[in-house]
């Protein structure tokens, strides 16, 4: 057995992972001591062999162990798809956060030691040891504590164990019973226990002969790992192979050395260790890296392969062939040790097939790629259609003479919006996954370059005299301005809450900005939206007329007399019950007119019996005569005679237009001169330079209607080319977003989640009195393993959540029945998450960050006063959700509160989520402790100085 | 709530102090005393005396600087929300004045204020001590005397203060742009917000050569560094590029040598006094100002700037503005100082008589008067807080009323004969009396 230090030592050398999960000491700055995570067979040095209960030997033989490798089957893929994390489960850092130890440690964290496909480990329960693994320390269970020792009791490990809602659907109800598992992992020490520091190594082994040595499992891994490799490690991992060493200290191992005359613990015999472990059938000898516990290893069939390993790290192109390569395992290899073994009877075929681990990716069977159209345009002096794809990341081309799909062009993830240089050369897309923009070179039909911008990037708008290229970011509250013969940036301008969309003014002149989310208010006011107005000369922003009352805003287009900017809107009544639906007035839906001096009326475009909602889009014919407005969740086109409408408008008197008409379900058959049908979910519009034809592209049916606007009829119809089948989570994606659950139609699920994700404004939901219990709205976006649902936790399942309830407290319409209910409850959980903006995948943390996550994961104040556990933020914030999924009360009640207590949120992009706590009260991050925390019940947080909290702000953002 | 009343009722004490000594006569005054000098030990004394600055370079009589003879005022008759005025900026034909109690936007071809807003018109607070303008997106920054920072941006004000942001102290002395960055002078220390990220830093005792953290003003030199004027503090140099590329000790700490709070022991060692109130970079040299006298550095040579040595109006000094490595303008609580032409040591003042309410320019040349200029107007008031220039122009903010000085004509160094001397004014030459003597000794006599 090898001491600590030995083992830093080789296997530093030896092993390097992945960034997210780098087991190396990585060169880090000089920071303060603090406690780092050694691995597991640190503590096996002491806390192994009879006089100490074989505890690592337990833990060796228990499921703990194989947390990780099981993260290789195939279930594992199903779950993560159920949890909105696509990519590998091994490499998911939600995923990691109860199947490994130290998954959300930074690299500095884990000591050289340290070897994260182990699993659960020692330090998951017990805390990183680095401080307390002394044996000096060990020996005094408080100077051990002091240094971080952790002795758990059974509610910790709820935080992994409570079930989790994709778990259940794929391996079935959770059988887990935490007494019976905790008495499983017992380990308890002997009373009389005695320390003995590698007392189980074996000192007979030569180790002096020259060629390849056996170098262990883990050398193996560094390639053989991951689904490229047919997860060849973890194969092993789950193997019977692997449990071999631990095998040798169980009684039944004792009993069967005994009668073999093996008076010793069998893992010291070399005749018992050359079945159940590597080194020991030959006299090749091993490196400080080999270890006894990995059992029968990769080179017990292969051979040593030091020389291997080393000429796999050496090599500089992985394409020459290795001239070392390793022995093909022999039928006759594995009959010296399973021929006659303690009289078990062996199939060798049976068992070749058992351990097969052939080289081959796992054929893994994807959901079809559907197209989901958001927007479309026309590429100037062309009759072409660029149709941007959502989910298939590309953009179509359309010949829109033939009506047919030409071509295809790949951009980045999630893209969203296309905009033109006036020539037509080249098309930019804005990818909302990526945070980037794709330049596309139309001739070529190519991306020709990739433009980095804000977060989540939407509207796109070229202003190609001025040769500025303008991109909203959606997530950042800002508008980048990009130079487009340069692709560099010039400024970034602030916008409003999200910016959604833009267009400029027929004399380009103005770029009006929708902004989706009404601004900040105080509690118990209405929404307050506004529109940006950019001076496209000076690139400033020039006005910011504001939206009473409406949220939601992001349809717009500019009159082409420049008189007024017309824009879409959702006016939500958030202050009362939403069981209000019943009199037609929880959510209502309409334009804006954004008149060129910053006044602003609004009208519906609702009608009494049958609303519009969800307005996502609108263009307004080149004369100035009809506005068409999209309902995406009622398929539906209305076309709008402006004449009627600004007509209406002025012959009203100011209070009419003030008190008025933005509520009046009646004044939209004045102006609404045609409802056109649609495909599924139409989320763009365009309409062509000669006003005769308009196009919808239909996100949930992969097409584009064709709209003759003089007939107001629809005409054609444009199969982009996406897969005929509709599977379960498609539809459940067409039933989020229809209205045909909804009384009369008023309203979708995406009318208060757009896009899965939140519309930031605080609901008072139930019928228990105006202004009782209002509640902030919660993203769906990875929402699936945070049951239970609502703020007060009182729904443990979507099935609920969606179910009667939706019906009961909002919908006020028949319910969904149990296949709808499947399939929505499918979709909402695979809403993925987006990445992280503050700290893109395998990015370490910022000096900044890194100072906060000291905050975050503090134990003691600034004073040196010990933190309570329970008023510790990972108590209740426990990775890898950043929710220990409980209630509990953290002194935020006011005045019409019922209650106090309250579900823990999850703190996934946290920072994308504002305003923050139950009510919204609390606008930004900072808040949170500097306004709503006067007691230290919400963590303590009033030792912290100002520069300290500026840091763990900026850690939450990267969560 | 209560913790903001506090600190808005500490800061409007010292705004009020301002205020006070405003509406009082221009009554020679000693500064005061810190009342808490710093606490550290002196650095120690060179071993070889300062490189003498090189003496100043001869001009004869005639040879002049140019003297602003045309001002006009603004106050509350004319628009202004308040005539207690900490503030003010000029932006093309925008000239953005902030005041005790409002902000006021001043239009420069039309003359007259256009617009202003107190907290009834969405401003976030009412004092507002500093304004900067984000030149490539147009937006205004506003610092708050207790209510931190706004950004006026497409009509409306957006407000970030120590509650719902990472800005550190909401009584914000001064601000500066650098970049996509704002940084701000507070009261605890200096925070930087990134536009772009949405970052906040804060720079104080923990990770600065702070020994006291009371801000009192910062400037960006348009290059690669960046000025904190600090009370009790010195003066603090901050490498952009270092601090980028994490190389090296960013800070670079300009201290009073001698470590002497009353006196001036060594000449021309440093800055001249610890507790300093502004810094302007320009080409390469740094103007300070502080309480006790002003000084000048260009990379190797300090010099000590003092009222009873130029002319300059008083030792006790709110502010600097920096024209050019040349020409520099001191906002005095006894007039504004103009140090027109360094080479020469020639110093303009302007004054207004608190009995016939006229303008008063004086040249001065080594200490020694050349010429006395009577004009109808000069400065609004002699308690000047604020400068800034704009052009030939430059706008002065006074403890009453705004000063516009107008610039026509302007020239840089000395000329013969010029063309002021030819309009509305009196031009006397000095007369060797006890009147025309240099101000009173400062406190570091």
């Amino acid at each position: 057995m090898l001491s600590r230090g030995v083992w830093l030592a080789a296997i530093a050398a030896v092993f390097c992972w992945g960034d997210w999960i780098s087991m190396t000491a990585t060169a880090a700055p000089a920071r303060p001591k603090q406690p780092v995570y050694v691995g597991a067979k640190v503590c096996a040095e002491c806390h192994d062999g009879a006089h100490m209960g074989n505890q690592f030997n337990i833990w060796l033989q228990s499921r703990h162990a194989g947390a990780f490798t099981s993260l290789a089957m195939p279930e594992a893929r199903q779950i993560a798809r159920w949890s909105g994390i696509p990519g590998e489960p091994q490499q998911s850092v939600y995923c990691l956060g109860c199947h490994a130890t130290a998954a959300e440690a930074e690299p500095w964290e884990r000591d050289a030691t340290f070897f994260a496909k182990d699993g659960i480990q020692c330090e998951k329960c017990h805390g990183p040891g680095s401080e307390y693994a002394d044996e000096d320390v060990m020996m005094d269970r408080e100077a051990a504590m002091r240094a971080g020792l952790v002795i758990p009791t059974k509610d910790f490990c709820v935080n992994c164990h409570v079930e989790k809602g994709s778990h259940r659907i794929v391996l079935g109800p959770a059988k887990f019973n935490l007494d019976d598992a905790w008495n499983q992992i017992a380990h308890p020490t002997p009373k009389d226990w005695k320390l003995e520091v590698n007392g189980l190594v074996v000192k007979s082994q030569p180790n002096d002969a020259t060629g390849a040595k056996y170098t262990g499992s883990a050398a193996c891994s560094e390639c053989h790992f991951g689904s490229s490799s047919g997860y060849q490690f973890s194969k092993w991992r789950d193997s019977a192979h692997a449990d071999a060493y631990a095998k040798l200290g169980t009684a039944e191992a004792l009993e069967i050395a005994a009668k073999a005359g093996v008076k010793d613990d069998p893992r010291q015999s070399t005749d018992c260790l050359k079945c159940h472990a590597s080194a020991y059938r030959d006299t090749a000898g091993y490196l400080d890296s080999y270890v006894d516990y990995e059992g029968v290893g990769c080179e017990a069939c292969h051979g040593p392969g030091s020389d291997h390993a080393d000429e796999v790290s050496s090599r500089t192109d992985p394409q020459v062939a290795l001239k070392v390569k390793m022995k093909k395992a022999a039928r006759e290899d594995c009959m010296v040790c399973h021929a006659d073994a303690h009289g078990k009877p062996f199939d060798f075929d049976a068992a070749l097939k058992k351990i097969a681990h052939p080289s081959v990716a796992p054929v893994v069977e994807n959901e079809p790629t559907y197209k989901s159209p958001l927007n479309v345009t026309l590429r100037p002096g062309a009759r072409e259609l660029y149709v941007v794809c959502n989910t298939s990341n590309s953009v179509v081309i359309v010949d829109a003479a033939a009506g047919k799909p030409v071509g295809e062009i790949p951009v980045g993830g999630q893209p969203i919006d296309v905009a033109f240089t006036d020539d037509g050369a080249r098309a930019f897309v804005s990818n909302r996954l990526d945070d980037s923009v794709s330049v596309i070179d139309t001739q070529t039909r190519k991306v020709t370059a990739t433009i980095h911008v804000g977060d989540e990037p939407h509207g796109v708008l070229v202003d190609t005299a001025r040769k500025h290229l303008y991109v909203l970011n959606t997530s950042s509250d800002t508008i980048a301005v990009i130079d487009i013969e340069t692709l560099e940036p010039i400024k970034r301008l602030a916008a409003g809450r999200s910016p959604w969309d833009l267009a400029m003014t027929a004399d380009g002149q103005r770029i009006y900005v929708s902004n989706m989310y009404s601004n900040f208010v105080p509690r118990h006011r209405p929404s307050v939206s506004e529109v940006s107005v950019i001076d496209a000369e000076r690139v400033v922003a020039d006005s910011r007329p504001l939206v009473n009352g409406a949220n939601l805003i992001q349809g717009v287009a500019t009159h082409p007399s420049g008189r007024f900017t017309l824009v879409t809107l959702l006016r939500t009544k958030n202050l009362v019950p939403m069981t209000r639906a019943l009199q037609g007035w929880t959510i209502t839906n309409g334009l804006g007119v954004i008149w060129a001096d910053g006044k602003v009326d609004q009208v519906l475009l609702d009608q009494p019996g049958l609303f519009f909602p969800d307005p996502a889009a609108m263009a307004i014919t080149p004369d100035g005569k009809w506005a068409l407005v999209i309902s995406s969740s009622t398929d539906r086109v209305a076309v709008v005679d402006i004449e009627k409408l600004i007509a209406m408008l002025e012959s009203a008197t100011p209070q009419e237009r003030e008190k008025i008409i933005p509520n009046h379900l009646g004044k939209s058959s004045e102006f609404v001169v045609g409802m056109i049908s649609t495909g599924v979910c139409p989320r763009g519009l365009l309409i062509t330079p000669d006003g005769k034809t308009a196009y919808v592209a239909n996100s949930l049916d992969d097409t584009l209607s064709v709209i003759d606007i003089a007939r107001r009829e629809l005409v054609g119809s444009i199969d982009l080319g996406g897969p005929r089948v509709i599977t379960q989570v498609r539809y459940g994606d067409r039933l989020f977003h229809s209205a045909n659950i909804t009384f009369r139609r008023q309203f979708s699920c995406s009318s208060c989640h757009p896009d899965g994700h939140i519309d930031k404004i605080t609901y008072d939901t139930e019928p228990d009195g105006i202004g009782v219990d209002p509640v902030d709205n919660k993203t769906l976006r990875g929402i699936l393993d945070t049951a239970p649902f609502k703020w007060n936790g009182k729904n443990p399942t979507f099935s609920r959540q969606c179910g009667a309830r939706l019906s009961c407290f909002f919908t006020r319409i028949q319910p969904f029945n149990a296949e709808e209910l499947a399939a929505l409850d499918l979709f909402i959980c695979t809403i993925p998450r987006p990445p992280n903006y503050f700290r893109p995948l395998g990015a370490p943390l910022t000096d900044t960050q890194s100072r906060g996550r000291a905050i975050f994961t503090r134990t003691m104040t600034n004073d040196g006063r010990v933190i309570p556990v329970e008023n510790r933020c990972t108590t209740c914030h426990f990775p890898p959700l950043y929710t220990d999924r409980r209630l509990h009360d953290v002194g935020t009640r006011v005045d019409d509160d019922t209650s106090g207590v309250f579900d823990t949120p999850h703190l996934s992009n946290i920072y994308d989520s504002a305003p923050f706590l139950h009510n919204g009260m609390a606008p930004s991050l900072e808040e949170i402790w500097t306004r709503y925390n006067p007691n230290d019940t919400h963590g303590i947080s009033n030792d912290m100085t100002k520069d300290q909290l500026n840091d763990l702000v900026e850690y939450l953002k990267t969560l | 709530m209560a913790n903001r009343r506090i600190l808005w009722a500490a800061a409007v004490a010292c705004c009020l102090a301002w205020s006070a000594r405003a509406a009082e006569p221009a009554a020679p005054t000693s500064p005061p005393k810190p009342e808490n000098p710093p606490a550290s030990s002196p650095p120690p004394k060179p071993e070889s005396p300062p490189p003498s600055s090189p003496p100043p370079t001869p001009a004869a009589p005639d040879e002049l600087p140019y003297v602003y003879t045309n001002w006009k005022h603004f106050t509350v008759a004319d628009g202004l929300p308040n005539d207690h005025i900490f503030a003010v900026k000029a932006d093309g034909n925008k000239v953005w004045v902030g005041t005790e109690n409002g902000l006021a936007l001043i239009d420069k071809r039309q003359g007259k204020v256009v617009r202003s807003w107190q907290e009834k018109d969405g401003l976030p607070f009412q004092a507002v001590t500093a304004i900067e303008v984000d030149k490539k997106t147009g937006d205004v920054w506003l610092g708050l005397f207790g209510g931190g920072l706004a950004r006026y941006s497409g009509g409306r004000f957006d407000h970030f203060n120590q509650f719902n942001s990472g800005l550190v102290n909401d009584v914000v002395y001064g601000i500066a742009m650098q970049g996509d960055n704002v940084w701000a002078a507070t009261t605890a220390g200096c925070s930087r917000y990134n536009t772009v990220t949405g970052e906040w830093k804060i720079f104080n005792e923990k990770n600065a050569p702070m020994e006291e953290i009371w801000n009192y003003g910062v400037a960006y030199d348009g290059k690669d560094k960046m000025y904190l004027a600090v009370w009790g503090s010195g003066c603090l140099e901050f490498d952009l590029k270092k601090d980028a590329e994490k190389r090296g000790d960013p800070w670079k700490v300009y201290l009073d040598p001698d470590g002497e709070m009353e006196i001036d022991l060594y000449r021309d060692d440093g800055i001249v006094h610890v507790i300093i109130t502004g810094v302007s970079p320009v080409n390469e040299v740094l103007w300070i100002s502080s309480y006790f006298g002003c000084c000048r550095y260009d990379g190797r040579h300090w010099r000590g700037i003092y009222a009873h040595e130029t002319g300059l109006p008083s030792d006790f000094t709110n502010n600097v503005k920096a024209r050019s490595e040349n020409e520099c303008w001191f906002a005095h609580d006894k007039g504004l100082g103009v140090f027109a032409d360094f080479p020469t040591e020639t110093v303009v003042t302007y004054t207004r008589d608190p009995n016939t309410l006229r303008g008063k320019a004086e040249v001065f040349r080594n200490g020694k008067v050349l010429k006395t200029v009577d004009m109808e107007r000069a400065v609004p008031h002699s308690f000047i807080i604020n400068i800034d220039h704009d052009g030939s122009d430059t706008w002065v903010a006074t403890g009453k009323g705004l000063g516009w000085a107008i610039g026509d004509g302007y020239y840089a160094g000395l000329k013969k004969d010029p063309d002021w001397m030819k309009g509305a004014v009196k031009i006397s030459d000095p007369v060797p009396s006890s009147e025309t003597a240099p101000a009173p000794a400062p406190a570091k006599q």
